[in-house]
């Protein structure tokens, strides 16, 4: 019996260790400086593209007030550097918001941000910014980016009177750097009477795939569609969350929000977000995995012991050679860690796990991800002592094991 | 209820401005219902006690309470006339700025005040303290004895607990 209880416990405990094995995390390394009163940072972009790596360069992005008003700011770290570089503000208007952050090759990076209301992207190679330049024709927000190679993808959502629309570009460089829109079309093929919000855009050898939250019929769904002519034209869009309506008379589903999506391996994708079809327990973390144009069936990504508690802000990342991972912050043990968890061997999620870095005293939320090649994975995340209290930004990285 | 586990809400209580870019999402027809900023503001020059409504779009008791409970004459009558209406969308990107300087959305206010389901109220005193939070559907003669508890002062000396026992 007693042998029985000690295989049981070893059993609970180690298949998380397992699954936190799959990469040793270095000390943290903070971002930003110490915490100023009334200073707060935020990682709330669509689809939580806040850190990019290029070559030996991990690039990261956010917004602060710290200036007396909110502005997008970039800092960068090289590959297993000690300390980030210096602070380079992004923004240029009076008040700038939801920044992401994409890699090109050589080094290269692109930021896309909404500021006064606006959309703009600008491009960094060797701390150098480009010139800004406007992607946005109306009012506009929610800009989210994606890269393959040395091409450049973006998605936002513009809003004219009571009529939204969401539009993708593929966006081209100069020598300098210099942005300019090289296609642009629109998602959905005509303007909503309904906001479209948060959309998120992946790339891969397959094509472009984008994936947002739909107002249309009068609850909040995720859609998502394919382009294979690098956004000449999109198809038509289908629902990526399932259903679990028709309880009642009123129901038509249940929440779900804030959708993260990444490309992994050469083909494929991966979406995460926020759903309630656990009730009155709060959200829970899904995923679909997709390929080509299509998503396969929904899956609950955090493990059973997550399941009594709500789950927030999801982040995805992938890389190249076929990893990805899913991470988020939940209070499961008492205030705000960020957690995550890996696809495993067997096909479905494994057991999740709180990197040491990023949990423990204080409140951890609001990750973004990213994988290297090597299968390495790079984290930035929120950090407060309390929930009122002013912000820090920290990094972490993961080494493959 | 232990008023310790609603701290966090009771943080909204200076909100100093807030910016919206969107619609809200689906407060009950025939009420006045304000952003949250308003509704402090005006709560507080008015010293009237506020009504706050975490909703969200498409949520399936909302629509059966705005249908079986909101469109009762005499509480729309009572909540419109006693006190200030404020909404917020749990899955909204609006704009708010909270008491401490920092700005974030009505959907990350939602999540940091911990608000499992919708709807959720919480009712606050005329001198914008947290009192009590509710979840789920309500009928017309509960929300009655919550308006009740606040408006005739009750909260001073019970709690809800034991105010609602003795109806």
């Amino acid at each position: 019996m007693k042998r029985l209880i000690t295989g049981l416990c070893l059993c609970f405990f180690l298949q998380p260790l397992l699954a936190s094995e799959q990469w040793t995390f270095n000390k943290k390394i903070a971002v930003t400086a110490e915490p100023v009163e009334k200073v707060f940072h935020h990682l709330e972009g669509a689809g939580r593209k806040h850190i990019a790596i290029s070559d030996d360069s991990i690039m990261v992005v956010w917004e602060d007030d710290h200036s007396g008003d909110p502005q997008i700011y970039l800092n960068s770290i090289k590959a297993g550097g000690s300390s980030f570089s210096r602070v380079l503000q992004v923004s240029t208007g009076v008040e700038a918001y939801e920044p992401a952050i994409a890699a090109l090759t050589g080094s290269k990076f692109v930021v896309a941000w909404e500021q006064d209301g606006e959309v703009y992207a600008r491009s960094l190679l060797d701390q150098q910014l480009s010139t800004i330049f406007k992607l946005s024709k109306n009012n506009a927000s929610q800009v989210s980016l994606a890269t393959m190679g040395d091409k450049v993808f973006a998605v936002w959502r513009e809003q004219q009177g009571r009529s939204w629309s969401l539009w993708a570009a593929q966006l081209g460089l100069d020598s300098s750097g210099l942005i300019t829109v090289l296609k642009k079309s629109r998602v959905e093929p005509e303007e909503l009477s309904t906001p479209v919000l948060f959309p998120t855009i992946a790339v891969n050898e397959a094509g472009l795939m984008v994936a947002w939250e739909d107002r249309e019929y009068g609850h909040t769904r995720l859609k998502y569609s394919a382009s294979v002519n690098e956004g000449q034209s999109f198809s038509e869009p289908q629902y990526l969350n399932e259903f679990f309506s028709n309880r009642n008379e009123y129901d038509k589903g249940n929440g779900v929000t804030r959708v993260s999506m990444n490309s992994y391996g050469e083909d494929e994708f991966v979406a995460s977000w926020m759903d309630k079809r656990r009730g009155g327990v709060g959200y829970g973390i899904f995923a679909a995995q997709g390929s080509d144009d299509s998503f396969g069936p929904n899956e609950k990504v955090h493990s059973k012991q997550g399941d009594s508690l709500p789950h927030y802000n999801p982040a995805t990342a992938g890389n190249m050679v076929g990893d990805f991972a899913v991470a988020w912050d939940d209070y499961r043990q008492g205030n705000s860690d960020i957690w995550m968890s890996v696809y495993t061997e067997d096909e479905e999620w494994g057991v999740d796990f709180s990197p040491k870095t990023a949990s423990g005293e204080g409140e951890q939320s609001h990750v973004s991800i990213a994988l290297d090649e090597s299968g390495n994975l790079h984290m930035l995340w929120v950090e407060r002592e309390k929930i009122d209290a002013p912000t820090r930004l920290w990094y972490s990285h993961g080494v493959r094991n | 209820m232990n008023l310790r586990k609603l701290y966090p809400v009771s943080f909204i209580l200076l909100l100093l401005s807030f910016f919206t870019s969107e619609l809200v999402a689906a407060p009950p027809e025939g009420y006045d219902f304000l952003s949250l900023n308003k509704a402090m503001k005006q709560s507080a020059s008015e010293q009237k006690p506020m009504f706050l409504y975490f909703g969200r779009y498409g949520c399936s008791t909302c629509r059966k309470m705005h249908k079986e409970v909101f469109s009762d004459a005499g509480l729309n009558k009572e909540l419109s006339e006693k006190f200030v209406l404020a909404y917020v969308d749990t899955e909204s990107g609006n704009r708010i700025r909270l008491p401490n300087g920092e700005r974030t959305t009505e959907m990350q206010f939602a999540s940091r005040n911990r608000i499992l389901g919708t709807p959720t109220f919480i009712y606050f005193s005329p001198d914008q303290k947290a009192l009590f939070k509710k979840a789920g559907f309500q009928t017309i003669d509960t929300m009655g004895l919550y308006n009740d508890f606040v408006l005739e002062g009750h909260y001073k000396t019970s709690k809800l607990k034991e105010f609602l026992a003795t109806k």
